[in-house]
This record gives C-alpha cells, structure tokens and sequence, in this order.
C-alpha cells in the first residue's frame, strides 16, 4: 500500500520537482512532507526536489510558505529542516535554517507583551513566559508550529549538526509552552487550552504531534492523559489525514503503553480501509502523511525525535 | 530672485503635500474610499421553523424576488465552516448550503462550488465529514475547495484599516463571478457579532497567515474584516438563522431558535437586519458602522426589506459582559 502511495505521489510531482495541493502550485509543507515519504535515506541529497526545496530558502535560512511567496520566512522552516535532514542534505543550508528557528519566537517573547498578557489582558489562560514558534513572524506561538521547531531542533542536536546550549534552552522552553498550552482534558488545541472560562477541547492532529514533540517527556504532567485523549478520539476518525498523524505519535509511545499499542493497530486497519476506499485522499500532504503512518508503524517514524 | 521665487513656490507645495498628507490621515479612512454604496438594497427575510430539503424551492422563489443575472456565471457559496462539536450547531447547516447550490444552478447559474478556509482546524476534510456536510456534497455533486490551501494571487487591499498593502487571496474566490457569502448567525466573543462579513476571514488562506490567521487579529479583526470585504466583494448573502447561536460564540455559546434565514444582495445591508433580529444595535459594531459608510447600505432608509419585516417583539441575544451595550431595547427595534 506504501508503494502505491508514493508511485501516487512521485506522479503528482510539479516540473520545477515541488508538490502543491491539488496540482496547484507548489506549497513548501507539501514539498517537505513528500520528501519524507519519499527520499528519508541517504543518496538523495542531489535529488532534484532537494535542490527545489534548498533553491527555496531564504537568504536568513528561512522558508516562505510556496513558491512566489515573499521572503519573511514562516512555520515551514521547521519542516524543511525535518525533511533536510532525513535526505541528507549539506550542512551549511541547515545551520542557517537552524540559526533561523532559534531566532525566531512568537511575539509574547517580547517583555511588553509578556506584560500585556501577564498583567492586564487575562481572557487567554497561559503564561507567556514560556513561548514557541508562531506561524508568521510578529505573532503569537502556536501549538503545531511549537512542536515540528521542537522535533527539527531535537532531530538537528540528535544527529550533531548543533548542539550547541542555545538551541537545547529552546527546545526546553518549547516543550515547557506545549506542556502549558495543554486543554485541560488532555490534548491540544490550536493554541490555548482554555479562554474566558471555557475549556477548548483537543484536535487530532495538533495532539498528535505534539505528543512527537514531546516523545521522552511521558512522565511530565498531562502527556499521557493527552495520549489517553488520543487513544479515545482515533476510534472511527473518518478523516485519513488526522488518522495518519494520530498513528505516527501513537507508534512513538507504544513501547510504553498498552493502550496506545492496542490502539495503534486499530487506528491501523481503519487508515488502510479509508486509503482503500479513497476517501480525503486528495491532496499530496495527506497522501504523504498516509505514506509516513504506515512506515511508523514498521518502525520508521521521521518525526521521531529520541536516539 | 527667480531662484527664490522658486524656492518659495516649491516650499509651500511641499507644504501642501505634507499638510494633505496629516489631514488625510487623520480623516476616517472611509472618507477617502470610494464610496460603493448602491443606491438601495434588497433584504428578505425567510421564516423556517427547521433545516430540510425543500429549502431549496423556498431560496429559488425568493431569489427570483431579487432579479438576479446568473445565467453562465460561476457562483462560489461560502459556508461558516468553522468546527465540528457534537451537538453544537456552530457551522452553517450543511441543508442550508445544498439548497442554495440547488437554487442557484436553478436559476442558471454556469457552475456552483463550495469553498471555506476553516480558522483553527487544519484538517478541514475532517470537519466537512464530522459537520455532515461532505454528504450534503457528494449527494448534490458538488465540488468542494479547501480555500486554505487553493492557489494564491496577490491582490492590492481596497482598503487600508489594517496597513496592509495586500492581501493573497484564493484564486477560486477572485475568479468567482458571483461569491455568496453564508454565515451562521452567531454573537463571537471578539467582534461582537459573526454574520456574512465577518465570515468572509475564512476566504484567507491559511497556507500563507497560518491557523488561525493570527495575522489578522493582530491587525484586528474589525479592520481585517474591512479590507478583506473591500478587497474581495460579496454579491449575495444567504444567512442562516434557523438556529443560531447566543452567549459565548462563535464556538461556546447557546443555541437560539431564530427561525429565520436572511437573504440579501448587500452584505453590509444583510448584517444589519441580521444584527436587528438578534436584537442587537449594529451601529455600535465598529466594522457594521464603517461599513456603512462606503461598502453598504445601513440605514434602514436604503433597505428595502422585500419579504417579511422585523419582528414587533424581539429578546435581545445573550452576549458577553463587554457587549451588553450592543443591547437593543425592545423598543427600538423597529
């Protein structure tokens, strides 16, 4: 099923080697998501979709969202160092992207706001002390962005292209702003867990990867009850996308739980139904997403972030 | 003394640039906008107790009313697809949107699709399943675009409450001969109310301003709301109040039995009758007032409402603390 995935994908390669959505134009999360579907061994480091998505890159390291895009660098840039990295590529690419992502910080960062939130606007509960990565720069950090700069930091000090204090202390205060985000209930929303007194309930896919974010911290409060959260809500997901993520953070965790093992066989079996009927399998991030689940559950898991 | 002369002339027409320049910054921005105001607008107003099939002969009899020219035009409905929470009725009924489409190709129109952008949840394949309205699409056969991730064209703002000189904005949406915009009814715990204009934030791409469009907020959303409107035009409104939403929307709040849908050719005429029936003043929602003054019709003077008229008695919407002015009195609803 894996092989006919990526024949889908490598037939649904743009000309200039990027991925869109739909056979639009190409879209950067695309590209790097079928990257690691793809090209996640060595030998591929010439290949002509790595040389797009370097071609691609910002003169400050960092990535715009698609091709036209204007040069501020974005959420992407995490992704790209994800799937840099799987393919290989040459350092100095990388340390420039890496330099980018710890520079890069949502806007509570800045004392003002931290002021702002901490002292006079309370309707958000969070503490703005502890921040992330935000989508675009000059915003507020958000889950999914936080936890892929968490994966590509830990991926890049795993394999010893930096592993330098700097990039560890984000990665200990990206962690610490997921663990802080968390809904109350377990799991993540997009953002907070909780505003003028309503607890928001969790999503799949920001759950998901989180917790690969957060792979290593399962002792640290909320994670397993947010892996509880995820074990309850994948039984009958009719959506092949957030099945496939719910079962890359599901093969991370099963070593150390049973619930999450059991689970992950089922929430197997339903992806290859929905693969086989083809529904929500039209776009090329969910078919690369499908393709990286099934590899996670073989054992090969790309967002995997321990040694 | 030429020289001088010269000197002088040029001072004080630097003079006057640099004067012109403050004054029009300190003039609200609509006043330099071209003022797009029809001359009337049309709003009817529909009773339906509930959602079902027959909506359909229901919208096609009260479009005719409005005289519109959709033979071989693309028509774009753009439903408030925000969420699926079980038992919670946040997005527009997918009922809603499948008997709108059936009007539509009814009265002629060359093609019509579906197409949101949804604010937080990435997975939008999930929430058109979950909310039920993947069925509605695939029994009436229509297409469905995810608008956060359709092709970009970059446009120039049409406005400037925000200070963006552009927006990129989805193809499909740009080259849509006839957009409709289909909000759900809702009060929302930041802009006071959520009705066709404000729908419209789910036009912008999160591919390019992220989930939510945090972008926009940051730049505020009443602001937000005006240039994307500008920018990017609403032919028709088709609001759903069957059953809307009180209290702590657009996500937490309580269902209220409106039992009306709103139908208008002005968004800005649609929003305030909407406003009306939640008994809520419209004039006192920043981007409803502003609008008002280049967009579209507010004044009840301009508005032509063509089927029903508002209700004698209305109970005011339950909203936050910080909106309880927006409270209409009983009496002044009409």
């Amino acid at each position: 099923m894996t092989k006919r995935l990526r024949q889908i994908l490598k037939e649904s390669q743009h000309a200039d080697a990027m991925w869109g959505h739909q056979g639009h134009h190409g879209l950067i999360e695309s590209t790097c998501l079928a990257m690691l579907a793809l090209y996640r061994q060595s030998g591929h480091e010439q290949s002509p979709a790595v040389r797009a998505l370097r071609d691609h890159q910002n003169p400050d390291g960092s990535w715009p969202a698609f091709s036209g895009d204007e040069p501020d660098g974005c959420w992407v840039t995490a992704l790209a160092v994800i799937a840099l990295l799987s393919a290989g590529s040459e350092v100095s690419s990388l340390s420039r992207a890496i330099r980018w992502l710890v520079g890069a910080r949502g806007r509570e960062a800045n004392w003002f706001w931290r002021w702002r939130f901490q002292a006079a606007d309370k309707s958000v509960r969070f503490d703005p002390a502890k921040y992330g990565w935000s989508w675009v720069p000059g915003t507020t950090s958000w889950v999914i962005p936080t936890a892929f700069s968490v994966i590509a930091l830990s991926q890049a000090r795993r394999l010893g292209i930096n592993r330098t204090a700097v990039v560890t202390e984000r990665i200990e205060l990206g962690v610490s702003m997921l663990l802080d985000r968390m809904c109350p209930s377990g799991g993540w929303n997009a953002g907070n867990g909780m505003a003028l007194g309503v607890q928001y309930s969790a999503y799949i896919d920001a759950t998901a990867i989180a917790l690969l974010a957060l792979a290593g911290h399962e002792t640290a409060p909320g994670v397993r009850d947010s892996l509880a959260w995820l074990v309850h809500r994948l039984p009958g997901c009719p959506s092949p996308y957030s099945l496939a993520w719910g079962i890359l953070a599901l093969s991370v965790y099963r070593n150390i739980s049973t619930e999450a093992s059991n689970a992950l066989a089922c929430a197997t079996n339903e992806l290859t139904a929905l693969i086989d009927r083809g529904v929500g399998m039209d776009d090329e991030c969910t078919l690369a997403v499908c393709a990286l689940a099934l590899d996670a559950v073989e054992g090969d898991n790309a967002f995997e972030v321990r040694s | 003394m030429i020289s001088v002369d010269r000197r002088r002339a040029f001072i004080s027409s630097a003079g006057l640039v640099v004067g012109g320049m403050a004054t029009a910054k300190l003039l609200p921005e609509e006043m330099l906008l071209r003022d797009r105001r029809p001359a009337r607008s049309q709003v009817a107003i529909l009773s339906a107790d509930a959602y079902s099939e027959g909506l359909a002969d229901s919208f096609t009899r009260v479009l005719s009313m409005f005289g519109l020219s959709l033979r071989h035009k693309s028509v774009l409905l753009k439903p408030n697809l925000v969420e699926y929470i079980a038992g919670v009725e946040v997005n527009t009924n997918p009922l809603l949107v499948s008997a709108a489409a059936e009007a539509f190709r009814k009265l002629g129109a060359r093609s019509v699709v579906v197409a949101e952008g949804p604010g937080h949840q990435r997975d939008t394949y999930l929430v058109l399943a979950e909310s039920g309205l993947d069925a509605q699409l695939r029994g009436h056969k229509l297409t469905f675009v995810d608008l956060n991730r359709d092709e970009l064209i970059k446009v120039t703002t049409r406005a400037n409450y925000t200070g963006l000189d552009h927006l990129w904005l989805p193809r499909t949406v740009l080259e849509s001969d006839f957009v409709v915009s289909m909000p759900k009814i809702k009060t929302h715990h930041w802009a006071g109310v959520t009705l066709s204009m404000k729908n419209m934030f789910g036009i912008v791409p999160g591919t390019k301003y992220g989930w939510p469009k945090n972008v926009l907020h940051w730049k505020g959303i009443h602001r937000s709301i005006l240039d994307i409107c500008a920018t990017a035009p609403i032919q028709f409104v088709i609001a759903d109040g069957v059953i809307a939403m009180e209290g702590n929307g657009p996500l937490h709040g309580t269902h209220r039995h409106l039992g009306k849908i709103v139908l208008a050719n002005d968004p800005v005429a649609a929003d305030f009758v909407c406003a009306q029936l939640m008994g809520l003043n419209p004039n006192l929602v920043w981007h409803l007032d502003r609008a008002s003054h280049f967009l579209g019709n507010g004044s009840p003077g301009r508005i032509d409402l063509i089927t029903e008229q508002l209700p004698h008695q209305i109970v005011p919407f339950n909203v936050l603390p910080e909106f309880a002015h927006l409270r209409l009195r009983p009496k002044t609803l009409r």
